[in-house]
């Protein structure tokens, strides 16, 4: 039986939603929309009693104070009505809680053919057309790819039906069918794994083959009653040795050359050389590292009873094509990683990185998502995602930049903690061992983004499968949260792992090497609808799973816990020491592989590297005469889209929430500008914190990829210690995106010298980690960030997203009533810059501003630093700074205009006195971004102490905070370089996109 | 002396149980989380934590039923349907029951808000999407009524705390906004930072209620709903301007005691006190 209950808001109340989506196709499309009001439908396929449909429709659909609802249409005053619903197999959470809701109201089961189905349809009125309609449903409310829409005109609307019975049902009527594989030459498996998607590289094709030839593997198949490789197998092996899960790209050899000095140098594996070796290094001198280079995240002490969790990822692909949808399964994904840490972590912090193409982009390119669109999408994404998570999200960077309109960057970092020890095991361990059983917790399997790792590890194009994007469902992960974390406090998890990319085919293939064997009964697989053939089943993505070893005598507490936390956990097979990863289907193998294959030779991956410098590239410093009124730049400065007030994301992220918020996202006076780093107390008992912050600075990548990742470093190092971390205790998270670098002469002519500034940025990272002593507590690399776009000529040009990388910093506090915020605070405290300001301001704000590139790019002096480094430590543990600010983009000007906008007090500084500034010009002194400066302001008691402290050091008082709210730099006594009022220096950052909530 | 007992639910979505558990022992309660299906199983099978055994009742902040279907819907469904004549004997014993965010969202679904003449059934009073339509957090200053009958509000005037909530505006036709002005039930209302009423200016009064109004309690005082967040000021580094005020108070900044409450646990101190007083 069907039922269709519509809710709409009462006349009288004013309609949110529809003000919003009012807002949004003014200032996407220009329409003028007289007002937009919402309806909420609920398609009930199920069969119910009136008497009880109308119980359900006034105890639990209907708020008698704000709402009205009915069974039969209630749209009514309308010039168009666009109705939007899921295609069917999208996740649609609030059909299973209407269900779950249902089901506990009226004390019944729902049975598997009957389910809830959510969609809306939006009353809008006003002076349209049906194209300016069709506009609104498909470019703003709906995305194609997961929706489905119709559009009524007030002539097609039919008031007796309205919108019919929509079941947007999965029907697959197949019957499962394993499929073997012909292996019959090198190029048949080719063309099979093209057609089937399986994304085999080449090279690894006669490895398979061999494989599965061999006299003994045939021996032993047959006894299980298998001779070719089955679907199952091949998916099995191409998840497994794809760049996602593999890092064939980190792992391979690069012939690197530079072609003005004819330096040669081969590099096996950056991922060994540049990552492992360093942070191995590092660790031996630092205890606090307790794992690393293995598990879903790296451990760090907190204290002695407590291992804080830190990992990053990205989430590009998936977001680029659905970036609602990408986005928060990006960030409720990167929260199972931690979960899937040791025993298991609880989660306490998530941060958030974009890059988008502008705002405002009106090229003539066309990508899937307009960049706005696309933006506003992540931010909801992520917002929903953690919000509902009950995770605080302090901390995150937006860049724009047009390179990333072929492929935007979607960050997501997760930190969590653990009690150091559950019962007499250390947190951190963890293994697999025969007779274990192999349970998946929390959602069930569909169709669900499978071949998702396949695509994220190819660039996008139109053939692009676009069933790999996912909607997360941070409700039933929030859920099984709760209750993983009390089955490990009773220590029934004896291993741990998520599935993310490649599903089942990862977390077991990859947890079964502990014990050397397992196997699985894919019929036992909880699914949503029947007909998923056995690899599917295999390798699905479907999100919000955990899976879990558990011991055959904890089962029972195991699933009773389970059960009160209202989650679904299968046993769906055991670990064992066969050797052997074995699959069945209702007791017919279908897959028999020896788990050391994967350990076998399969051949690196080589790229050519072929670095020409900068110089050779046609760099050169831009000839720029000094402006005459650095107000006016200044002003411009504040204003520029990667410099201004981004916060109205900030402030719909909820960073309180476990009520441990130290410092916040947004300080200052007004509460309304960024900070260096967030601190939180994780423990609330504890007066330690950890503190976390991040840098991207894609724009060096144009001069130098080394410069690119030692400043990158460099500042999210700076913004750590700002607030007031510890140099000795600093993790860092490496996330690499990176354009394609493998060569191809026609689709990839500059492989070589990408893939040379993947090694440069490399090696500045295992400089600079060595230097700095920073171990990479976790890392992830992305790939392939380039995008085919449609021209307006029918033609596809290819955009490749400027290399970056971002970089998390975490530090431990260790009294947060210590830590210091970047405002200056009271008027009198003197203004001092630490570290010499250079001629480095290629890549930078200003150049940018000015259309030139530049050649001097920031360089990172790393011993020199090091010890300003740990010096102002010690300032900021002895009180004496009231303000601390680390300098970076748009340089001392825009900085310290910051310092003083979120103090919204006055500032008078003398460019003379700014360290290295007498031998270069006004312009290099106020605009360059050298790496390793702070301002600080300090209270005039204090003087002598904090210039003690400094000593030596390239650090300098070059002015004071004052009252009246005038910013004034001066040059010497002779000239006024700039004198604006604070304010109204402050209304030109925030303006650009004020108007965004 | 009585051990005052509190319970903190947990399950389905709620998230701020560790931090108000924290609280809630910070002002001198024996606090306990407790799974939403935990206390209905006691409550079927008659063992378990059963809810006579504690004093002070909290549905905390979250996403309860991930909120899909109004804030605080589903789960004011479920509470009416296992646990509603115990939550009333609850009342009736002059037991203290606070809701804060998802919490206060339940209760007024519950009906346990306003509870006009102790009529705990009816849903007279809403909290529906904030006029800016999008989810906020932020801190608010609150002007408390002096005369309301709460008992968590006892000798607090104004006080600082954040709200993190899309749907947070408070909503109810004007005889019943009329009818809890008279009653002094509507305790907390957005204000400036001198402690003038917001007058509906955004971002003061964040969500567009009416009347300005943040929390309502009903006519006992007894039962407390509020949007914004208590048990996130626990700790006075949690307020935003605590580099600030250290800095501009004590240049030297020293002589601040670090382990300093914050302002939140006042709510919970005076619900500890009263029990104390009642049921000692």
């Amino acid at each position: 039986m069907l039922a269709r209950l519509e809710i709409r808001l009462k006349k009288e109340l004013f309609d949110a939603e529809g003000a919003g989506i009012r807002k949004k196709a003014r200032e996407y499309f220009g329409f003028e929309v007289e007002d937009i009001r919402v309806i909420r439908v609920l398609t009930m396929e199920v069969t119910l009693d009136p008497s009880r449909l109308e119980q359900v429709r006034t105890e639990l659909f209907t708020n008698p104070v704000t709402e009205e609802s009915s069974y039969s249409p209630m749209a009514r005053d309308f010039d168009w009505l666009t109705w939007i619903g899921f295609r069917p197999g999208v996740r649609d959470t609030a059909g299973s809680t209407a269900v779950e809701a249902i089901e506990d109201l009226l004390g019944i089961r729902f049975g598997p053919e009957e389910a809830i189905y959510t969609s809306k349809l939006y009353e809008i009125r006003g002076n349209l057309d049906a194209r300016q309609v069709e506009t609104i449903a498909g470019e703003l409310l709906a995305n194609e790819i997961i929706q489905q829409w119709k559009v009524y005109g007030r002539d097609s609307w039919d008031p007796e039906n309205g919108i019919g019975f929509p079941v947007p049902k999965v029907i697959l009527d197949h019957s499962p069918r394993v499929t073997p594989i012909a292996i019959g030459s090198d190029q048949e498996l080719r063309r099979i794994s093209r057609e089937r998607s399986l994304a085999l590289h080449d090279s690894d094709v006669p490895v398979i083959r061999e494989y599965f030839l061999r006299e003994d593997v045939l021996e032993e198949r047959k006894a299980v009653g298998l001779s070719l490789p089955t679907d199952v197998e091949l998916e099995y092996i191409s998840q497994a040795r794809s760049d996602h899960c593999n890092h064939n790209t980190f792992r391979g050899l690069f012939r690197y050359r530079d072609v003005a000095t004819g330096y040669e140098e081969t590099i096996d594996s950056l991922f060994r050389t540049c990552i492992e070796q360093p942070t191995l290094q590092v660790k031996e001198k630092k205890d606090w590292v307790v794992s690393v280079l293995w598990d879903n995240a790296g451990v760090g002490r907190f204290d002695d009873d407590h291992y804080y969790v830190i990992t990053g990822e990205t989430h590009n692909s998936p977001s680029n094509m659905e970036a609602y949808g990408g986005a928060i399964t990006g960030i409720v994904g990167i929260y199972r990683d931690p979960m899937g840490t040791g025993k298991g972590s609880k989660l306490i912090l998530g941060m958030y990185g974009y890059c988008v193409g502008p705002r405002d982009y009106g090229g003539e390119l066309r990508p899937l998502l307009h960049p706005r669109r696309l933006l506003d999408g992540v931010v909801e994404g992520v917002r929903d995602g953690g919000n509902k998570s009950g995770i605080p999200t302090p901390y995150g960077l937006l860049l724009f930049d047009e390179s990333y309109i072929g492929k935007c960057l979607v960050y997501v970092t997760a930190l969590g903690i653990m009690p150091a020890r559950i019962g007499e095991e250390s947190s951190h361990e963890k293994t697999t061992s025969p007779g274990d059983l192999i349970i998946m917790c929390g959602g069930r399997v569909g169709k669900d983004g499978i071949h998702g790792v396949t695509a994220a590890s190819e660039s996008f194009s139109e053939h692009t499968p676009a069933g790999h994007v996912q909607i997360g469902d941070p409700y039933t992960q929030k859920k099984m949260h709760d209750f993983l974390l009390e089955a490990r406090d009773e220590g029934l998890i004896a291993f741990i792992t998520d599935n993310g990319g490649g599903g089942l085919s990862s977390s077991i293939g990859e947890s079964a090497r502990f014990s050397n064997g397992c196997r699985v009964d894919l019929d036992r697989v909880p699914l949503k609808y029947e007909g998923l053939d056995q690899w599917e089943i295999w390798v699905s993505e479907s999100q919000e799973r955990m899976t879990v070893a558990v011991r055959p005598e904890n089962l029972d507490r195991f699933m009773a816990l389970s059960e009160k936390h209202a989650v679904e956990s299968t046993v769906i097979g055991e670990y064992n020491d066969s050797g052997f990863l074995r699959l069945d289907y209702q007791g017919k193998t279908c897959a028999f592989v020896r788990m050391d294959l994967l350990k076998s030779d399969f051949p690196q991956w080589e790229f050519d590297a072929e670095w020409t410098p900068p110089e050779l590239r046609g760099l050169r410093e831009p000839v720029l005469q000094e402006p005459r009124d650095h107000g006016a730049l200044l002003r411009g400065l504040l204003g520029r889209p990667n410099i201004c007030a981004r916060n109205w994301i900030a402030r719909q992220y909820d960073h309180e929430v476990q009520g441990g918020s130290v410092v916040k996202p947004l300080v200052g006076k007004g509460r309304d500008v960024p900070s260096d780093a967030a601190v939180v107390r994780p423990i609330l008992e504890s007066r330690r914190g950890l503190a976390v912050s991040q840098a991207l600075n894609p724009w060096y990548s144009r001069i130098d990829t080394y410069d690119m990742t030692a400043a990158t470093i460099d500042e999210a190092l700076r913004k750590v210690l700002a607030v007031g971390g510890d140099p000795a205790h600093v993790a860092g998270v490496d996330n690499f995106c990176w354009p394609t670098i493998q060569y191809h002469p026609e689709q990839n002519p500059d492989g070589k010298y990408k893939a040379a500034q993947l090694v440069r940025s490399n090696w500045a990272l295992r400089d600079i980690c060595l230097a700095f002593e920073i171990p990479l507590l976790s890392g992830k690399d992305s790939m392939y960030i380039d995008g085919n776009l449609a021209g307006p000529y029918g033609e596809r040009r290819k955009v490749s997203g400027l290399p970056a990388l971002l970089f998390t910093a975490c530090s431990l506090v260790d009294d947060i009533t210590l830590c210091v915020t970047m405002d200056a605070k009271t008027p009198g405290d003197l203004v001092y810059v630490l570290g010499d300001t250079r001629n480095e301001l290629g890549g930078g704000e200003y150049y940018q501003m000015m259309g030139a590139v530049g050649l001097h790019a920031p360089k990172v002096t790393e011993e020199s630093f090091r010890v300003r480094y740990e010096a102002l430590h010690g300032v900021l543990r002895e009180g004496l700074a009231a303000s601390c600010h680390a300098v970076a983009r748009g340089g001392l000007a825009v900085h310290l205009a910051l310092v003083a906008m979120a103090g919204e007090t006055g500032m008078e500084v003398d460019l003379e006195a700014v360290p290295g500034g007498t031998s270069l010009t006004t312009a290099q002194t106020l605009y360059s971004e050298s790496c390793g400066r702070f301002i600080l302001t300090v209270p005039r008691d204090n003087r002598r102490a904090f210039e003690e402290a400094f000593a030596g050091q390239p650090g300098a008082f070059v002015g004071e905070v004052t009252a009246g709210g005038r910013f004034r730099i001066t040059r010497g006594d002779r000239e006024t370089v700039v004198s604006e009022d604070v304010m109204e220096l402050k209304s030109c950052w925030k303006r650009p996109f004020e108007d965004l909530i | 002396m009585t051990h005052v007992k509190a319970l903190v639910l947990t399950g389905y979505g709620l998230n701020c149980d560790y931090e108000t558990d924290y609280s809630l022992k910070l002002a001198g309660a024996q606090s306990h989380r407790v799974h939403i299906n935990e206390l209905i199983g006691a409550s079927r099978t008659g063992s378990g934590p059963a809810l006579g055994d504690f004093h002070i009742l909290v549905f905390g902040g979250g996403f309860s039923w991930a909120d899909d279907h109004g804030a605080g819907v589903v789960m004011a469904a479920k509470i009416r349907r296992h646990l509603g004549e115990e939550i009333q004997r609850f009342i009736e014993e002059g037991r203290l029951i606070i809701g804060i965010c998802n919490g206060f969202q339940c209760l007024v679904n519950l009906g346990l808000l306003p509870g006009f003449d102790q009529e705990y059934d009816k849903r007279r009073v809403a909290l529906t999407y904030n006029d800016k339509g999008n989810f906020i957090d932020t801190w608010v200053n609150l002007r408390v009524e002096p005369d309301s009958p709460c008992v968590f509000t006892r000798g607090i005037e104004t006080i600082e705390l954040p709200v993190r909530h899309g749907e947070g505006k408070f909503y109810a036709l004007a005889p019943d906004i009329a009818r809890l002005t008279e009653n002094r039930q509507i305790v907390m209302r957005y204000a400036d930072r001198e402690g003038n009423p917001a007058r509906g200016r955004w971002p003061l009064n964040p969500n567009g209620s009416l009347e300005d109004i943040a929390g309502i309690c009903d006519s006992t005082g007894r039962v407390f709903g509020l949007m914004p967040h208590p048990e996130a000021f626990n700790h006075w580094t949690n307020h935003p301007d605590w580099t600030r005020l250290k800095a501009v108070r004590n240049p030297a900044g020293k002589g601040f005691d670090p382990h300093q409450k914050g302002d939140g646990i006042r709510i919970f101190e005076n619900a500890v006190r009263y029990v104390t007083a009642t049921f000692s």
